[in-house]
């Protein structure tokens, strides 16, 4: 019970950081319907910014957090202007801005690794001593890291479906043309939506980089959160979150109880069996209403 | 003409024609038992810190044997073919040292790609070779398990490691729950993981739990509860990068799993202190041999103040091959035959022979040394230590 209990805990801490990068790619794939590759190397370039902020700025944790969000912010807006909106105007297929996204990323993965090198760092932060309940540990570092997250969720959630700005953006999700002609500025909502997955990529690398590492490759990790939005239904906040709980419960699970040699074989084994009898995901619509 | 350059020309083409008349003196002197000793390495490319540091030692190494008059009389000539990091380039001097030189024996070369190829030629030439750090089982030893009777080698083969940690950890700690945690993608950790099996189980030991990973995981909390819930004393990471280990044991830490971590020569790495030095504190890692070794001091301080370069562990395994064809050769003389299937059935027999780095009795099933020394390095305020040399029964 203690064993399970346990892999319970960290299963849900592991699906808490997934949630933040989950639902970054729903936000984009439900306003633009194509999907952010980009997200994986603002990942990095938030770790790497909070850990130069620490370690060469001298900086306290919450300075640097901060330096890190706004910079990534930047970073992601930046792209949305010089990457994604001309080939928008351009009409270009949505493939084209998913091969525009892969070199955003390739680019910035690479020019970190030139910077920085390819070594793994560990993130200048004095670790936390978990808390022992029973014999079961609880990272001090995971619920720091599963309540902000959550919390930074639940603004999102404020944000989408208590504001002007939020109504505006879940308009553009269901039909951009539609609601620019409603009166709904376009460029605002793109900037608005690259702005919020920029915080979401900054907080996500820097929790990441705490609890694991900081190196340039640490972005791989996003291609978990994509199957687990696209498990829980894509473009949809709730699924994107319910899937990367389900995920990383799962793994965990499994490495526990079955087999951690073959642990993503059978996760994914059962994620494709899940798609089987949700082709849209757990809560994914066809169309209709997203987000 | 600026007046010194003058005379800088003409001093310069006497000391040419001195020399000259020199080298054509000596060519006419009695006739000298010469043996070539070829020496494949790497001088160019980006393996070139692999020549660099070994070819200067060897050079001096044979000098030194030929001052006091060489092997049993034969004077040495060591041969040294740069493969510019590249197989092709290796297969070509190899060639050229066993047509064209009629070299008794080659040493190198130092990875496994090359030595791979090599061998078949060694075997088709009869001439032996002696690989210095290629330690992939098949360079002695083909895929069908048949043995490449000219190839030799004087570094142990990659899994031997878990062999020697086994009987460390079983005789020396004395421990006897192990559990596994092992990159599963990799022939290197999961050859260490198989022989580090096979041996504890052999010597009486239990395995409690062999959980795996892919390369590029960084969350080992599943893995390590179980290992936590199955009472391991002892956990061994075999990984192929330190960053694997370091995060294994912050985790471990985080868990409340505390028992001996230990690990092999693929983590013994600097930057792996840096990383989790605290969580690491009494963990082991393994190693062939490291120049921070005592024994070494006093060599490296020599070998950098006459060459302007650091010795690393290549200048030392090049020195072994060196020393251990010294060896055969000296035998062989003494059967009064110094060919080189003379001196390859000397290598194959040769027990207790006392090289640079240790003394090595090669297998001759295998062609690798038997029971090599490994060295244990502990971690100790956020330190490598070395803290024994073991030698396995």
């Amino acid at each position: 019970m203690e064993l399970f209990i346990q892999q319970l805990v960290s299963g849900i801490s592991i699906g808490a950081i997934y949630s933040l990068l989950a639902v970054g790619y729903a936000l984009v794939y439900s306003v633009y319907n194509f999907t952010n590759w980009a997200f994986d190397g603002f990942m990095a370039f938030g770790a790497f910014m909070a850990f130069t902020g620490i370690t060469s700025l001298f900086m306290p944790f919450w300075l640097a957090a901060l330096f890190s969000i706004i910079l990534t912010v930047i970073l992601s807006v930046g792209t949305e202007k010089l990457a994604y909106s001309p080939l928008r105007a351009r009409k270009a297929p949505r493939l084209f801005m998913m091969i525009s996204a892969m070199g955003v990323n390739l680019a910035t993965v690479n020019i970190i690794n030139l910077i920085y090198g390819g070594v793994f760092r560990k993130f200048p932060i004095d670790t936390l001593q978990p808390i022992f309940i029973k014999g079961v540990s609880i990272g001090r570092m995971d619920l720091m890291a599963g309540g902000i997250s959550f919390g930074v969720l639940a603004l999102l959630w404020v944000f989408l479906y208590r504001t002007k700005w939020g109504l505006g953006i879940r308009a553009s999700s269901i039909d951009i043309m539609t609601a620019s002609l409603m009166g709904i500025n376009n460029n605002a909502v793109a900037i608005v939506v690259f702005a919020v997955t920029g915080v979401l990529s900054s907080v996500a690398g820097v929790f990441y980089g705490i609890k694991y590492a900081v190196f340039p490759m640490m972005g791989i990790v996003t291609i978990k959160a994509m199957i687990a939005s696209i498990v829980g239904g894509l473009g949809s906040l709730p699924a994107a979150i319910l899937g990367s709980m389900i995920l990383g419960i799962l793994e965990t699970m499994v490495s526990g109880y079955i087999s951690s040699t073959y642990r993503d074989l059978f996760s994914f084994l059962f994620l494709i069996i899940i798609l089987l009898f949700f082709p849209n995901g757990l809560m994914g619509k066809s169309s209709g209403e997203k987000l | 003409m600026n007046k010194n350059v003058q005379l800088f020309r003409k001093w310069w083409g006497l000391l040419l024609i001195g020399v000259l008349l020199i080298s054509s003196l000596s060519g006419c002197g009695s006739q000298e038992k010469v043996l070539k000793i070829g020496y494949i390495t790497e001088q160019t490319g980006v393996d070139a810190y692999v020549g660099a540091a070994s070819v200067p030692a060897m050079q001096d190494y044979v000098d030194e044997i030929n001052a006091k008059g060489g092997i049993s009389g034969y004077k040495i000539e060591l041969v040294v073919y740069d493969t510019r990091s590249e197989v092709p380039d290796a297969v070509t001097v190899a060639k050229r040292l066993v047509d064209q030189d009629k070299a008794v024996a080659i040493i190198g070369p130092s990875w496994s790609s090359a030595g791979i190829p090599l061998a078949d030629i060694a075997d088709a030439a009869k001439v032996p070779m002696v690989a210095t750090t290629a330690s992939n089982v098949n360079v002695t030893v083909s895929e069908d398990g048949t043995l490449h009777p000219y190839m030799f080698r004087v570094c142990f083969i990659d899994p031997y490691q878990g062999f020697a940690q086994a009987d460390f950890a079983y005789n020396k700690l004395g421990l006897r729950k192990a559990a596994f945690l092992t990159d599963i993608a990799s022939p290197y950790t999961v050859g260490l993981h198989q022989f580090f099996k096979d041996h504890f189980i052999e010597l009486g030991g239990e395995i409690v739990a062999e959980e795996g990973y892919t390369q590029g995981d960084a969350e080992f909390r599943a893995q390590l509860a179980k290992i936590k819930d199955a009472g391991a004393d002892l956990l061994v990471v075999d990984a192929y990068t330190f960053k694997d280990i370091g995060l294994a044991a912050q985790q471990a830490e985080a868990l409340g799993l505390k028992v001996q971590i230990m690990g092999g020569d693929g983590v013994f790495v600097p930057e792996l202190l840096e990383m989790a030095g605290p969580q690491l504190e009494g963990a082991i890692v393994t190693t062939g041999v490291t120049t921070d070794s005592p024994d070494f001091a006093e060599f490296n301080k020599a070998f950098e103040a006459k060459h302007g370069t650091q010795a690393n562990i290549y200048t030392y395994y090049g020195l072994d091959a060196l020393m251990a064809i010294e060896y055969a050769i000296g035998e062989a003389a003494k059967k009064g035959d110094v060919t080189p299937t003379a001196v390859r059935d000397a290598l194959e027999t040769m027990t207790d022979v006392q090289l640079f780095t240790s003394k090595v009795t090669m297998e001759p099933d295998t062609h690798n040394p038997h029971n090599k020394p490994l060295l244990i390095m502990t971690i100790k305020d956020s330190q490598w230590v070395l803290t024994e040399t073991f030698q396995p029964k």
